[in-house]
């Protein structure tokens, strides 16, 4: 028998994954568009970088990049809450803050990670990626999708509005993904570049993704906690700022 | 011929006692062991004082209706009943339990229709009434029932399976406030509940509040509806400028205030003789005088006797309209 906090928390899981499936265009969109950029791009890579680690490098950066996107599913599914004025609602109730959040972050989780799953997955089946250590692949994108929804959490608590969450995960999501050296590998960057890039998640989902399939633990282990700490932080300011009282939420 | 027709907005008596309780009842004062009891809240926005001084204290069963002008106060107390933001004085407690302390304990005894709607619009009706069913602690059994229960009272069967986004403004209205009840709270706090609604739609939700009421539930009901706090028999709480400055039974707020005297009289220059005494409280409406007053019987009395000849008398009882015209100065004098 769950305890109540778990009865909760499933609850909203529940809801929020029937709101997800109800509306699944966005999701759909972003499990399909990343597909297409490393089909048609994966090519270029390799006469870059040679067969290998071209493809290494065409499924890292479609990776990187689309999931950074996917940011909008993650953020969004807080924001509509807001506009709806159902987080009010919700909190209302005897639930936590951190329930409310672990309720909007599991469906979405499944769905970043479904999408990583499937670039992987074509990666591997369609253009030959060599995965030879799937555990710590999939350490690193845990670690990956863990940042990805602290940080997701963390927009859809600031932005005030639609076009503010656009700019959030469009521009900060490319921004980031090139600062990470995603799409153009670091090496061929500015000096400046490759100063600031540590500064950006995404040049640890690069590392460690990079390592991972590269079969180094260490560099993996090191990028992924990394990943961990961008994680915590992003959810602790989501939980604070979204669990902090809303001066008449019909201000947005 | 002489034609005496009293008109009758309100229930009960003019000088009755039927009706609420009175000030002096069970929900007169604060700090009682009422299911909610707020003592001295106080809220500021900048220089604004959205509470100040706030006290209410509603007992099991008993329905208040919470009244004001927009920006009295009713909608941030009811932020701070729910912990949504946070006094910067006074307290506030739950089924005895502080909010601010435990405010998720404080917040399970609540059941919630905050003013805007607050429904999301691909999930069904269905949808929401399990998800506020389940965060109120019921297990799976009991979540069918309560939302069976409480889709029958509110006529929302037909549209169990309808996403919200679909639904007519009534059904949506119907939605929110059953979201409210279906979790069975001890303490309801419906903000604005009808705001907008249907006839048929302020019928069900009015027959589902006595209802609740009558299983206990303690019901903070803010309106700008006024029959419909007749039709509950609700106490009320006048609140002004953030804080509640009148509380008691309907009739014990209405005694104070003054009706109307409505007469017309016989003859052109029979207005003439209207007394000194009454001429200040009295204007004529398309030949027919209005005369403000506590006492109509004596004032017809005075008319009378200074040889007024009335050929039609109305009196009109102040009801809740002239409480609520009154709200600012009369009602504090009241008060």
């Amino acid at each position: 028998m769950l305890p109540d906090a778990g009865r909760r928390t499933a609850a909203i899981i529940r809801h929020n994954t029937i709101l997800m499936l109800r509306e699944p265009g966005p999701l759909a969109g972003r499990l399909i568009l990343p597909l297409i950029f490393l089909t048609l791009l994966h090519p270029l890579y390799q006469v870059a970088q040679g067969r290998a680690a071209g493809i290494s490098q065409a499924v890292i950066a479609t990776l990187v990049t689309f999931s950074l996107l996917a940011l909008s599913i993650v953020g969004g599914s807080v924001l509509t809450e807001r506009v709806w004025h159902t987080w009010d609602r919700i909190r209302a109730t005897a639930v936590r803050p951190a329930e409310l959040l672990a309720g909007k972050a599991v469906p979405a989780m499944g769905a970043l990670l479904a999408q990583q799953a499937l670039i992987i997955g074509v990666g591997v089946a369609a253009f030959g990626l060599a995965v030879r250590a799937l555990p710590l692949v999939v350490l690193a994108l845990l670690a990956w999708t863990l940042a990805l929804l602290g940080m997701g959490a963390a927009i859809g608590v600031i932005a005030r509005s639609f076009s503010e969450l656009t700019i959030f995960h469009d521009l900060g999501g490319m921004v980031l993904s090139s600062l990470g050296g995603a799409l153009v590998p670091l090496a061929v960057m500015p000096a400046w570049v490759r100063h600031v890039a540590p500064a950006s998640p995404g040049y640890w989902a690069v590392s460690a993704l990079r390592a991972a399939l590269g079969s180094d633990g260490p560099a993996t282990l090191r990028a992924s906690a990394v990943l961990a700490g961008f994680a915590v932080a992003f959810g602790l300011l989501a939980a604070v700022r979204g669990g902090r009282g809303t001066v008449r939420s019909a201000r947005m | 011929m002489l034609a005496v027709r009293m008109q009758e907005k309100t229930t009960g008596p003019w000088n009755g006692t039927a009706g609420a309780p009175g000030p002096s009842g069970p929900s007169g004062g604060a700090g009682g062991a009422g299911m909610l009891v707020a003592e001295g809240l106080a809220k500021r926005y900048g220089g604004r004082r959205a509470l100040d001084g706030f006290d209410l204290t509603v007992q099991p069963g008993e329905i208040t209706g919470l009244i004001g002008h927009n920006g009295a106060g009713k909608t941030t107390f009811v932020e701070a009943v729910t912990g949504l933001i946070r006094p910067d004085a006074g307290r506030v407690s739950v089924g005895g339990v502080d909010v601010r302390r435990n405010p998720r304990a404080a917040r399970g005894l609540l059941g919630v229709a905050p003013q805007e709607l607050a429904l999301y619009p691909s999930a069904t009706v269905r949808d929401h009434l399990r998800l506020f069913a389940e965060l109120a602690g019921l297990r799976r059994g009991a979540v069918h029932r309560a939302v069976d229960r409480v889709a029958d009272e509110l006529h929302l069967t037909d549209v169990l399976r309808h996403r919200a986004g679909v639904l007519s403004g009534g059904q949506r209205r119907r939605t929110q406030a059953a979201a409210a009840l279906v979790g069975g709270a001890p303490l309801l706090l419906l903000d604005e509940p009808t705001a907008g609604a249907d006839p048929q739609t302020r019928a069900a939700l009015l027959a589902a509040v006595r209802a609740r009421a009558a299983d206990g539930a303690a019901i903070v009901y803010t309106t700008h509806y006024l029959p419909e706090l007749a039709d509950l028999g609700a106490t009320l709480a006048v609140a002004r400028s953030g804080r509640v400055i009148a509380r008691g039974g309907q009739q014990d707020l209405i005694q104070g205030l003054p009706g109307e005297l409505r007469i017309r009289l016989d003859g052109a220059d029979s207005a003439r003789r209207v007394p000194a005494a009454l001429a200040g409280r009295t204007r004529d409406v398309d030949g027919e005088l209005r005369i403000t007053s506590t006492d109509p019987p004596a004032d017809l009395a005075t008319l009378l006797a200074a040889g007024c000849a009335p050929v039609s008398v109305d009196v009109r009882r102040p009801d809740l309209d002239d409480l609520y015209r009154a709200l600012a100065p009369e009602v504090s004098r009241a008060a």
